[in-house]
């Protein structure tokens, strides 16, 4: 009892004091904020109110020294318990404030003075300074507007003081001054323009070949005089003054022209020069626009990419300020001249277009990216010849073959050797930035970087988990990073470089370690959903979909699903522009088309596990984020959103569909609008990564889309010869390519027709499918009338399922008219995602449409190779035809080049393709 | 081009011909059946989202409403044909006089791919599917449901617009609905029982004790999981199941010989009747061909998955121990596959009968809503067993007295009903 309200008491007095802390603090700021009041006053005003401020009012007196006068309270004695704070301008001490108490008092937080007060002491000492410092300025500023007469000479003041501290500065600003001079078009600047640069040159020959020697001690100083006498004949004093002001706020930022001009200087050069200028911008740098531009431009060029699309984009983006933001997050080896390499750079230029976009604003803002290190494109091989790993480098020159047996023992030998130590120290700092967040090891390559060059997964990306004890957290990182170097001289980037001339091209690698975009849910850790999206769609469903309504694939999990082409299982997809026009109608059709499977992190096994949607959602569904949003309830036949909050997950019968997602969500309006800032900005179509961890959307990669293999437009050759054709279409167009089919089976659409009964088309379908596993896989191309794999009338299209096709190289539904109606294709959409997920193509065809070639006697006039393949079907032998088209053609072989961009396809007779190869990989957009 | 010879109306009018024949049906009687008695042909306009608006072609064709109101389904179908319609418009007035049903039939559909529309356009259609019609249909004249490419989302669609037309709540307009906002229970169970409850009368027929019994099923989704699970209960013993794999793109058949365990395989299966191969074998089955199904040595063979499985090129290999092929899936038999059948004196239960257990439901469903009273699970399942025992009763006894096979025999009792409501309303 006694004890509380003595506690209460205690509380009371402390309350008391805090009230009469702020008064004073008031007081004191009244006073300085009164503008017709002089400092003196001031002072004196200070001294009146510090006293009822402090706890023991009666015995206590102020006194402020400054300036030389000192301001005291009435009847001021000193003693020795006191409290004292220097007053500060521009780090000088200008004076002094101190309270004292008359007579001694209980001892509290320093001598009788409580800690508060010691605060409140140093406010108002700071308060002063400011206010005096201030009070100087203006005073500054006024005498300089009054008194022309000083101004008159200040440039000659500054000029003497330049010859006595600094002669290089003053070198540079005589020089500008001789150039500022010669452009505004005086003659007399001419001789002096020479006798400066022999000045620069001792010995007074232009020998370019002699080291340059330094600036000479005399003969400048004349110079100078000369120049600006000259200077002072034309020009205003105000306008030297001005110039020398400017050129020498410039002379300020020198140390990033010397960084940025030397083409050695290596980037823990660049980075000092980075953070030294990010200091300096705290107080002040002015650069005029031309300068910043070539600051940025430079920097872009060595820190983020050297192609010259990209530097013109990112300037508009990327200040010299952005840089000094994530220099300190880059990696690299000493002496280094690396740069981030694609996929940093690009995902880098993105997060700037949108944050910096204007349109979409609310939708934009909440976009992220997850926090990522880089290290340099150059470490890989600072780490190689640091293990003496050099000899591996000719790999990419070496037989396929051997290429193909040596890449295990290269993963073994890279894994089992040392990061050099600064690249250990720098992902030590790297893991305490990140903590225990589950991280992905992705590669970051100059090629990735190139135009055309669909690089994409021909290197590693690793997942850790990144648990445990520091030490173990390292040392999977490790293992992870060059595993990741290693797949520079794997078989399957190696064979591609092959391919694509690229193999003399010189490749670094960097890479990035992000943070995995996710939660945990159970022992998982992953993302509630991911995916990629398209700004052109090349696989549309439905003859309402545009090529630039975009496409997205989407996953729940983590996106390794959505990137990889699955055979087992399926993303959802959606075209941006025309979400509600779906690939899968039917609840049946949605039910088989939606995903089964889940990539996660398990944080238990520290491994990357695929696992079962349905049965994870069983035990973790209340856990997942978002999982309301992403699945459906399926109810009989009935397929429906959630209705309540509360979800059965374990006896409900549960499909992920994103129903809700992309219904009660501003979801689809997000991705849209990041994609069409971004291709706009980029001037480009491009394809991103992203998850979303249930809070936020993540961008997690970038680039332009023509590097997707699927979506380089090939070249229609335009000088063919008549008989060489054998169809071209005009409409519904896809980008893609069959090269080299050396069969064309091609179902008659009139014979086909003609058959009598229902087991005759049905044996059409049979057929097909045997056909299917006898022709040689992608090698063949499959035409025939209508809907392939219609159900209900199969007189509209052969009847077949996605077993009989799944080798064809490219799937042709020819829609010919029919009496009074004209069939539509059906795009596949009985099969249309399994053909995606086999990058199987597909194409209509318009015979008689005007303007489209259709050569039907090559198809009908060919011997029929169905009675070799199939010889227990004479029957179909009119309505089945089996072309050998190298047997036909005297060796040639088809060649179907298809052309989404202009909306052109055609199939020609050639000899095996070499210009084919040509055609597929140019023509992309930069 | 020539004109089709391979017609769907063709065919079904020729079958009717032929047992109009056997009946000696006078002109008029055949005249009036082999037609409908009205069709509606009307466009719907639907604004597309991006402003266009698209003329869609409806169809509503009632072939015969003598029995009673019409009943059939509306498809969604790009390549839809009136003629098609017309013919399974009369094939839906057959099926409801077999089962006894106080029915006529009809057909109706829009020519168009939902792939092209939106969810948004679809409702737009459904309604103005609806809006067209709304006067020549109802629950006591014409009553549609799902069928290709329709769903219960399209019938609640087309319900609401009903209503909101006639200003009435009838549930009885329209069938397929969930639970809850008028459907029936006991849709699931109802075609896989009505198959076996098919095969429970015809074993009595032969004399045979069904827990002495073995079979063979082809297909493993809701009729064929239904069927066993009545036939398990008969005391029957399944050997073998097939079905498809998605993963290998090609159907096995999963074979033990002390009899398959229902719930087990059930649980590795999916929505789509699939059996996870891996686990099925790991829980003993041995894995066969799928074409194995209809080798075994089993007494009943209920082929419940697809059209034209049991053909001339496979019949041969049917066991001679096979007494009765009960047609779980519709047309699984080809005409060549059941004269062999016929020779070989198998007793093929046909698809109008044996599989109209989910019809008979979906009538049902229409009477509940009518009287907006709805039966608990057990009520449906028993007035099913009912009904499909009456009309394999009623059948197999004009089977024997007229000396034909069982399907022959349902078409002749089919026709001579609805030609004897005709005559009795003074029509011909």
């Amino acid at each position: 009892m006694g004890d509380s309200s003595k506690s209460i008491d205690r509380l009371l007095h402390d309350l008391r004091e805090r009230a009469k802390e702020l008064n004073c603090l008031y007081e004191v700021q009244e006073l300085l904020g009164n503008p017709a009041t002089t400092i003196d006053e001031i002072c004196q005003g200070i001294i009146e109110v510090i006293p009822p401020g402090w706890q023991y009012p009666d015995v206590c007196q102020a006194e402020i020294v400054h300036d030389g006068k000192a301001f005291r309270s009435p009847g001021f004695e000193k003693s020795p318990w006191v409290q004292s704070a220097d007053i500060v301008v521009q780090d000088e001490r200008v004076g002094r404030i101190s309270v004292y108490y008359t007579e001694e008092r209980p001892r509290s937080d320093e001598g009788p003075f409580l800690k508060e007060e010691r605060k409140l002491i140093n406010t108002i000492a700071e308060q002063l300074g400011f206010y005096i410092l201030h009070e100087q300025l203006k005073q500054v500023f006024q005498e300089q507007l009054q008194s022309e007469g000083i101004r008159k000479s200040e440039w000659i003041v500054i000029l003497d003081l330049l010859k006595r501290t600094d002669p290089d500065l003053l070198m540079r600003i005589t020089r500008k001054m001789i150039n500022y001079l010669g452009w505004s078009g005086i003659k007399e600047v001419e001789g002096l323009l020479e006798r400066s640069s022999f000045a620069a040159r001792p010995g007074g020959t232009l020998e370019e070949n002699r080291p340059y020697q330094g600036l000479p001690g005399s003969g400048l100083l004349e110079i100078t005089d000369e120049v600006f006498a000259v200077a002072s004949k034309h020009l205003s004093r105000e306008a030297i003054l001005e110039n020398i002001q400017k050129w020498s706020r410039e002379e300020r930022v020198r140390f990033l022209v010397d960084v940025l001009v030397n083409p050695n200087s290596s980037l823990s050069e660049i980075s000092s020069a980075i953070e030294r200028y990010h200091l300096l911008a705290g107080q002040g740098i002015e650069l005029t626009g031309s300068r910043d531009r070539w600051f940025r431009v430079a920097l872009i060029r060595r820190i983020l990419s050297d192609q010259p699309h990209f530097i013109r984009v990112a300037k508009d983006y990327v200040g010299i300020d952005d840089f000094g933001d994530f220099m300190h997050r880059v990696i690299f080896p000493v002496g280094s001249h690396g740069k981030l390499g694609g996929k940093s750079a690009g995902l880098y230029l993105a997060a700037q277009i949108l944050r910096q976009s204007n349109s979409g604003r609310e939708l934009l803002q909440k976009v992220k990216t997850p926090k990522t290190w880089y290290m340099t494109s150059d470490s890989v091989f600072h780490f190689m010849s640091y293990n003496d790993l050099e000899d591996h480098i000719e790999q990419k020159y070496r037989d396929l073959a051997q290429v193909r047996q040596d890449y295990p023992y290269i993963i073994h030998v890279f894994r089992n050797s040392p990061l050099p130590p600064e690249m250990v120290k720098g992902l030590s700092l790297a893991l305490d930035d990140f903590g225990d967040v589950p991280l992905i090891i992705r590669s970051s390559s100059l090629l990735e970087d190139q135009t055309g060059a669909a690089f994409a997964g021909k290197y590693k990306s690793l997942f850790i988990a990144n648990k445990g004890t520091k030490d173990e957290r390292l040392a999977a990182l490790m293992d992870a990073i060059t595993e990741v170097f290693a797949s520079m001289f794997g078989p399957d980037p190696i064979e591609y470089r092959v391919e694509h001339g690229l193999i003399d091209s010189h490749e670094e690698m960097g890479i990035l370690i992000q943070e995995v975009v996710g939660t945990r849910v159970g022992p998982y850790y992953l993302p509630a959903f991911a995916g990629l999206a398209f700004s052109n769609n090349e696989f549309r469903w439905s003859s309402r979909i545009r090529r630039e309504d975009g496409l997205v694939r989407l996953v729940p999990g983590l996106g390794t699903r959505a990137v990889d082409r699955l055979s087992d299982d399926y993303p959802v997809l959606v075209a941006l522009g025309q979400p509600s026009l779906r690939v899968n109608v039917t609840p049946d059709e949605i039910l088989r088309y939606s995903p089964k499977k889940v990539d996660v992190i398990n944080l238990e096994t520290r491994s990357f596990e695929t696992v079962d949607l349905r049965s994870m959602l069983r035990t973790l569904g209340e856990r997942y984020p978002l999982s309301h949003q992403l699945v459906s309830l399926l109810e009989g036949d009935h397929l429906r959103r959630p209705r309540s909050w509360v979800v059965d997950f374990e006896k409900s019968d549960i499909v992920v569909t994103f129903d809700g997602l992309f219904s009660r969500t501003p979801f689809l309006r997000q991705l849209q609008t990041i994609m069409s800032v971004l291709q706009e900005a980029l001037g480009y179509p491009v394809d991103i990564e992203f998850a979303h961890d249930g809070t936020d959307f993540y961008l997690l990669q970038c680039r332009s889309q023509s590097q997707g293999e699927d979506s380089s437009p090939p070249i229609i050759p335009r000088n063919l010869a008549a008989e060489e054709v054998v169809f071209t279409a005009n409409r519904y167009v896809f980008n893609g390519h069959a090269a080299d089919v050396s069969h064309i089976v091609y179902v008659d659409p009139q014979k086909y027709a003609g058959l009598e009964s229902q087991q005759e088309l049905l044996g059409v379908g049979r057929a097909i499918g045997r056909l299917n596993q006898a022709l040689p896989r992608r090698r063949f191309i499959l035409m025939g009338p209508g809907r392939w794999g219609s159900r209900g009338d199969i007189r509209l299209g052969v009847s077949v399922t996605y077993s009989d096709i799944n080798n064809t190289a490219l799937l042709i539904e020819i829609a010919r008219k029919h009496k009074d109606y004209m069939p539509e294709p059906s795009f596949g959409t009985h099969f249309f995602q399994d053909l995606v997920e086999a990058s199987i193509r597909y194409l209509p065809l318009y015979p008689d449409q005007p303007g489209v070639v259709f050569n039907e006697s090559f198809l009908t006039s060919q011997a029929n190779l169905l009675g070799d393949l199939l010889p227990d079907l004479p029957h179909l032998a009119d309505v089945i035809r089996v072309i050998d088209v190298p047997g036909a053609t005297g060796g040639r072989l088809l060649q179907v080049l298809m052309n989404g961009e202009t909306q052109e396809a055609v199939a020609f007779l050639s000899d095996p393709a070499t210009d084919i190869e040509r055609a597929k990989t140019g023509g992309g957009p930069v | 081009m020539k004109d089709r010879p391979f017609d769907f109306l063709e065919i079904t009018q020729r079958q009717f011909g032929r047992i109009a024949d056997q009946l000696g049906l006078e002109p008029a009687v055949r005249d009036l059946l082999r037609q409908p008695l009205r069709e509606y042909h009307f466009s719907i306009p639907v604004r597309m989202s991006d402003g266009e608006v698209l003329i869609f072609r409806g169809t509503r064709i009632q072939h015969n409403d003598a029995r009673g109101p019409t009943k059939g389904g509306i498809r969604f179908h790009p390549m839809q044909t009136v003629d098609n319609i017309r013919a399974l418009a009369m094939l839906m007035t057959w099926k409801c006089a077999v089962v006894d049903l106080p029915l006529g039939g009809s057909m109706g559909g829009v020519a168009c791919d939902p792939h092209d529309l939106s969810v948004l356009e679809q409702e737009r259609l459904c309604r103005g599917w609806v809006r067209q019609i709304a006067r020549d249909v109802g629950p006591e004249w014409d009553v549609p449901g799902p069928d290709l490419m329709t769903n219960t989302q399209h019938m609640l669609w087309m319900l609401d617009e009903y209503e909101t037309i006639h200003g009435a709540r009838r549930p009885g307009f329209i069938t397929g609905k969930p639970v809850g906002l008028g459907g029936s229970l006991g849709r699931n169970e109802a075609t896989g029982y009505g198959v076996m409850i098919a095969v429970r009368e015809a074993l009595k027929d032969l004399g045979m004790d069904p827990a002495a019994t073995m079979a063979s099923v082809q297909g493993f989704g809701n009729v064929a999981q239904h069927a066993i699970e009545l036939y398990e209960r008969m005391g029957g013993k399944v050997v073998c199941v097939s079905c498809w794999d998605q993963e290998d793109r090609t159907t096995y058949a999963y074979r033990k010989s002390e009899g398959i365990d229902l719930a087990d395989l059930r649980s590795i299966t999916n929505h789509f009747g699939e059996i996870d191969r891996r686990e099925a074998e790991s829980k003993g089955y041995e894995r066969l061909p799928g074409g194995a199904w209809i080798e075994q040595d089993v007494d009943i063979l209920v082929p419940a998955a697809l059209e034209n499985q049991i053909s001339g090129e496979n019949v041969a290999k049917i066991s001679r121990r096979v007494k009765i092929i009960a047609e779980g899936a519709n047309g699984p038999t080809t005409p060549e596959a059941d004269a062999s059948l016929s020779e070989r004196g198998i007793l093929v239960i046909p698809d109008l009968l044996a599989n109209a257990g989910g019809f008979i439901c979906s009538y049902f469903e229409q009477v509940q809503g009518n009287m907006n009273y709805y039966w608990p699970l057990e009520e449906v399942l028993g007035k099913v067993d009912v009904h499909v025992t009456d009309a394999y009763l009623a059948v197999s006894k004009v089977a024997r007295t007229g000396k034909m096979d069982l399907r022959d025999a349902a078409y002749v009792i089919a026709v001579s009903r609805v030609a004897e409501a005709c005559h009795e309303r003074g029509w011909v």
